[in-house]
């Protein structure tokens, strides 16, 4: 084989042409990474506050919080249901919490959707991942609200000791914020389910029954069980598995977006190395002639320069993929879809990301070299070493 | 002792667009066995094209040629690249090193195509250039050098492999008097200590004087 050594050399030669080819494919590679970064960002940031052992109950045929709606009187009963653990105190451990979406005006302008959510006193033993990071909880039965971490301050009103209004003259006061790992949890905020509703007119009305199961296996059984009650009108989901669609079409669209974006880009970038492969195959017409003298084959040549592109290429990515590292200690904000309302997240790294991210920046070297290393192969020795 | 080089009936036309361009015709060659050789001629006269059909770098366009006991008329391309590793050493007027590599890299060069180990590999190519005296020189590159040293490191690289045919299209035509005597002095001590034939292109006449036999080529044919 010809040695590694001579494609590293060869590339660090031709420095410039090197670098702008090279930047042109970790562009693309910073954009691709960084888009899957940012739909894994949306779906974590979702399936993050859930637990295997919770069901959530809706209305038939509504998937999201906001547009079900169930008797509150059966709240009661899809808690009894068997199956369905005790918390300490004797209850069971379950919530039926009322979620409506709010206007309210951005910080800097504009405005947006925010997630209301009218919860019962256990709501946060509920969750045992949340905690008050500053301030305090909520009175119940008052008009005290709690804000997530992700939004605190993003919104006018939202910040410790402030008040927004919830209706014209119904203003709501926060007295603490709470964070939950990052969960889509906080981009909400939490107040008394009884203010909220007499706001809303939702007398007697929940969005959602969320149940803590005795154990995941548990849930074929609970979900049989209060599907079959007619009177109910309801359908149960693992909660784990709910997340993952309500952020599915906003991670799907980003993955979308990212990925043509990407794709044009990819075009220009394997023209740019394809380019400057060509021009250095023509540069070192000689030196491939003399190595073919010497008994290198032509499957040889091919595969040096296709190595050399992809070394470029993988220069470039590492680069992009580092780039698109930095990415992550950013916070982005935008509307989820399905619940029309702001989503908060972060750009979240996986390993399998980065290499994904290699794998295209590899592609792209394949894919740019080739034609030029087929022309390679193609040198006539004798030609090539009689000219310059 | 016994024919390495036996061409026949060896005709080798080039097209230029269409017209051809007739270079050997119908040439015949016998060269023996650690023989040195010297090839002069005119320029334009085909002694490069010659060289490289026996190196089987080329093909005639008819005619036989066997080289080192193969038959190299109906190899193929992949096949001739092997007799190439195997058997011919080239040394080219312009050196032909690559730039990037140091003198011991491009020395071991040809021991890529070999199966042995790389520790073997650097032994071999450092025993090469001690050969060719520079020993010295190797962690060099050939921008770090002299003419005449670059074509010492080629005739390292040429000899590394241990080739049965040492290939020459004039060695010293890009030297001063000096450093092409020193060259034609290792050719000659590759030819009588290390039994190496040499066929070499030149026109220096100097330097054909050191060989054991002058051809001449003149109109497609020996004279
Ligand atoms: N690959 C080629 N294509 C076309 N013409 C060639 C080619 N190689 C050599 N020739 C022609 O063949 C003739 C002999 O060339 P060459 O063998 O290099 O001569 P010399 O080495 O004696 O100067 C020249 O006229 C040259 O132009
Ligand atoms: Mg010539």
């Amino acid at each position: 084989m010809i040695p590694l050594a001579y494609n590293l050399r060869n590339l660090t030669v031709r420095k410039t042409t090197t670098a702008a080819a090279a930047f042109g494919l970790g562009l693309v590679v910073f954009i691709v990474a960084s888009v899957m970064m940012l739909s894994n960002g949306v779906r974590a940031a979702t399936k993050r506050s859930t637990d295997p052992n919770v069901a959530i109950v809706l209305r038939k045929g509504s998937n999201a919080e906001m547009e079900s709606g169930i008797d509150e009187q059966s709240v009661g009963l899809i808690a009894a249901t068997p199956g369905v653990a005790h918390a300490s105190d004797g209850r069971p451990d379950a919530v039926g919490e009322l979620v409506v979406v709010v206007l309210l005006d951005k910080v800097g302008g504009g405005f947006s959707n925010v997630q209301l959510r009218g919860v019962p006193d256990n709501a946060m033993a509920f969750r045992p991942s949340m905690k008050i990071v500053e301030g305090r909880a909520a009175q119940p039965g008052t008009d005290e609200a709690i804000v997530g971490k992700a939004i605190r301050g993003r919104f006018k009103g939202l910040d410790l000791g402030e008040s927004f209004e919830m209706r014209k003259n119904r203003p709501i006061k926060i007295v603490g914020v709470f964070e939950d790992n990052g969960s889509s949890y906080e981009s909400e905020i939490w107040g008394d389910t009884n203010v909220i509703r007499a706001t809303f007119g939702r007398q007697s009305i929940v969005s959602s029954v969320r149940v803590r199961l005795e154990s995941p296996d548990k849930f074929d059984a609970f979900k049989a069980n209060v599907e079959a009650n007619r009177q109910l009108n309801v359908s149960a989901q693992r909660e784990t598995e709910w997340a993952v669609k309500q952020t599915q079409g906003t991670a799907l669209f980003l993955s979308a977006l990212g990925f043509v974006i990407a794709f044009f880009f990819s075009v220009g970038a394997i023209i740019g190395a394809m380019i400057t492969m060509h021009a250095t195959v023509a540069q070192r017409q000689r030196e491939i002639g003399t190595l073919r003298a010497l008994g290198f084959s032509r499957l040889q040549i091919l595969t040096s320069f296709l190595i050399e592109s992809v070394i470029l290429a993988l220069a470039g990515g590492a680069v992009g993929a580092a780039a698109s590292l930095l990415m992550s200690l950013k916070r982005i904000s935008m509307m989820n879809f399905q619940t029309w309302s702001e989503l908060s997240f972060k750009f979240e790294p996986t390993p399998q990301i980065l290499i994904t991210a290699l794998i295209v920046a590899a592609v792209m070297g394949i894919l740019g070299g080739f034609f030029p290393a087929i022309r390679a192969a193609r040198i006539n020795p004798v030609v090539a070493m009689r000219g310059g | 002792m016994s024919a390495i080089v036996e061409l026949k009936g060896v005709s080798k036309t080039f097209y230029r667009g269409k017209e051809p361009v007739p270079v050997l015709e119908n040439l015949d060659l016998q060269v023996e066995e650690g023989a040195y050789e010297a090839l002069m001629g005119p320029s334009g006269s085909g002694k490069s094209t010659l060289l490289n059909l026996i190196a089987g770098l080329d093909k005639p366009t008819s005619g036989t040629a066997k080289v080192a006991g193969q038959d190299l008329t109906n190899m193929s391309d992949g096949e001739l690249a092997h007799f190439r590793a195997d058997k011919i050493g080239f040394i080219f007027q312009a050196y032909n090193l690559l730039p990037v590599l140091t003198a011991a890299e491009n020395v071991e060069l040809p021991l890529l195509l070999t199966k042995l180990s790389s520790s073997d590999r650097k032994t071999r190519a450092k025993t090469a250039l001690r050969v060719v005296g520079l020993e010295d020189r190797m962690g060099h590159y050939p921008r770090q050098l002299s003419g005449g040293q670059e074509q010492r490191v080629a005739i390292a690289r040429a000899i590394v492999n241990d080739p049965t045919i040492l290939v020459c299209d004039e060695p010293t035509g890009d030297l001063d008097r000096k450093s092409a005597d020193e060259i034609l002095a290792l050719l000659e001590k590759l030819n009588k200590e290390f039994k190496k034939t040499i066929l070499m292109v030149t026109h220096d006449p100097a330097a054909a004087e050191r060989a054991g036999v002058i051809r001449k080529l003149d109109k497609g044919q020996l004279q």
